[in-house]
């Protein structure tokens, strides 16, 4: 069912393109405002781009994670999605799923466009900043899409969201920026691991989280 | 008062038959526990040889954000409770204890940078605790704003539960990352309260048991003008 449930959104999104491509065009924005808004050198731009970055993807996730719940306001879709045979958690889970998958779309689309605008060179070890990437994609959309099942059932949920879920990744968005900041400068995995394993720590306890409570959440 | 004044002690003395309330009693026994422990705090308890008059605050800062910790930690056992059992007592002690907790938590940001200014020279500094309390301050922003804008009663019930259990899970996690982030910044008073003199711990252990009293009443009380509430929308809607 889970499976389903995961085809039905990318199917959605596939036909309609609204969430990846409004995400990605939010995202080169920013960076457009970070660029003139910042006039700086790429040696400056080097000593903030991780928080920059991240706090950048923060901004389009949220994007991502509403529009993802949102779209099962219209026509009450969430509601028979709910009297449907399926358990609640899968409906947690593939929403963690599938925003994550277009998290992860739309930074395929951004992040090239980071570098080259912002004269920042990529790291030179990829297949850890690949690594670094899905675990921190995971966290935020883990942790955004319980905080944005709740935030849905409510008014304002445009606002409530950020709002809710800001605060909550701190640790998480201090995680990443610390880990790209290692991989930025070259510094050896030993440097930053502790970071990586609260960042994983983080997946793991509020996707468990999430799993158990959204029960909880999607009552009627 | 209603209810909350309900509850009361029947003495006897020489056949005068006393009714004192509870609540009244406690409340008393507040006002006077606060009046002593100023006069610890002020005059009984030594002046720091490096701090001097600024290290007083300690004895208010410390208990205000025990407070609010222990207020935060009811908010997840009344977040559990209500889940569990759907009573209506549990979201209302939820919600009174998030409330009251984020007063004392207003009052650790108020009297930390009080401290801080002449001590560091800056009223903010990105300390980890004080920056744990400012992020969980914002958290308790998005619960009430929840509660605000989220609909029947019910539901309004359940959603700031499971954000109260949420936020409690996250403490440690905003904690432990801060501690480590700023560690440069690892300038507050790291002191080990079971080596101080006799006069400096017993005052701190007794206005840390002011604020816990201070804060229980304060809570019931909540709770009581909350149940109020509650009756009254009731009657407005002839529920």
């Amino acid at each position: 069912m889970l499976r389903v449930l995961i085809k039905k959104d990318l199917l959605l999104e596939f036909r309609s393109k609204e969430i990846v491509v409004s995400m990605a065009a939010f995202g080169i924005s920013v960076i457009v405002l970070y660029a003139l808004g910042f006039n700086a050198s790429s040696e400056e731009f080097l000593k903030f781009s991780p928080g920059l970055l991240w706090m950048m993807f923060l901004f389009i996730s949220v994007l991502g994670l509403h529009r993802s719940f949102s779209i099962e306001k219209e026509f009450d879709a969430f509601g028979l999605l709910l009297s449907a045979p399926v358990s609640r958690s899968d409906i947690f889970l593939s929403k963690w799923i599938s925003s994550f998958l277009f998290l992860l779309m739309s930074q395929i689309i951004v992040l090239p466009i980071f570098f080259l605008f912002l004269n920042v060179s990529i790291p030179k070890e990829w297949l850890l900043w690949i690594l670094v990437f899905l675990i921190a994609d995971l966290g935020i959309t883990a942790l955004g899409s319980l905080v944005s099942g709740i935030a849905m059932r409510v008014r304002m949920s445009e606002v409530i969201l950020p709002i809710l879920l800001f605060p909550l990744v701190t640790p998480l968005l201090i995680s990443v920026v610390k880990c790209t900041h290692g991989l930025f400068n070259g510094l050896l995995f030993e440097e930053w691991k502790i970071w990586f394993q609260i960042m994983v720590t983080f997946v793991l306890v509020f996707g468990v989280t999430g799993y158990l409570i959204f029960d909880y959440v999607s009552e009627e | 008062m209603g209810k909350f004044h309900s509850k009361s002690i029947k003495l006897n003395i020489f056949n005068l038959q006393i009714s004192i309330p509870v609540n009244k009693l406690l409340f008393g026994l507040i006002i006077v526990m606060f009046a002593f422990g100023l006069y610890l705090v002020l005059v009984v308890t030594r002046v720091d040889a490096e701090q001097q008059m600024a290290q007083k605050i300690f004895y208010f800062h410390v208990p205000s954000a025990w407070s609010m910790f222990l207020a935060y930690f009811l908010v997840l056992i009344a977040g559990i409770q209500y889940l569990r059992t759907r009573a209506e007592k549990w979201d209302r002690f939820g919600l009174a204890s998030a409330e009251v907790g984020t007063l004392f938590c207003v009052l650790v940001l108020i009297t930390g940078p009080i401290w801080a200014t002449p001590i560091w020279g800056t009223p903010w500094s990105w300390e980890p605790r004080l920056t744990t309390t400012l992020i969980l301050f914002l958290i308790y922003i998005g619960y009430f704003m929840l509660r605000q804008y989220g609909g029947d009663r019910k539901q309004i019930a359940r959603l700031s539960a499971i954000i109260g259990i949420i936020a409690f899970i996250d403490v440690p996690f905003i904690y432990f990352s801060i501690n480590l982030w700023a560690e440069r910044d690892q300038v507050h008073p790291q002191s080990d309260m079971g080596g101080q003199p006799t006069d400096v711990l017993g005052t701190f252990l007794f206005m840390l048991l002011t604020f816990t009293i201070l804060l229980s009443y304060m809570i019931r009380y909540r709770m009581h003008v909350l149940e109020l509430d509650t009756k009254l929308t009731e009657l407005e809607h002839g529920i």
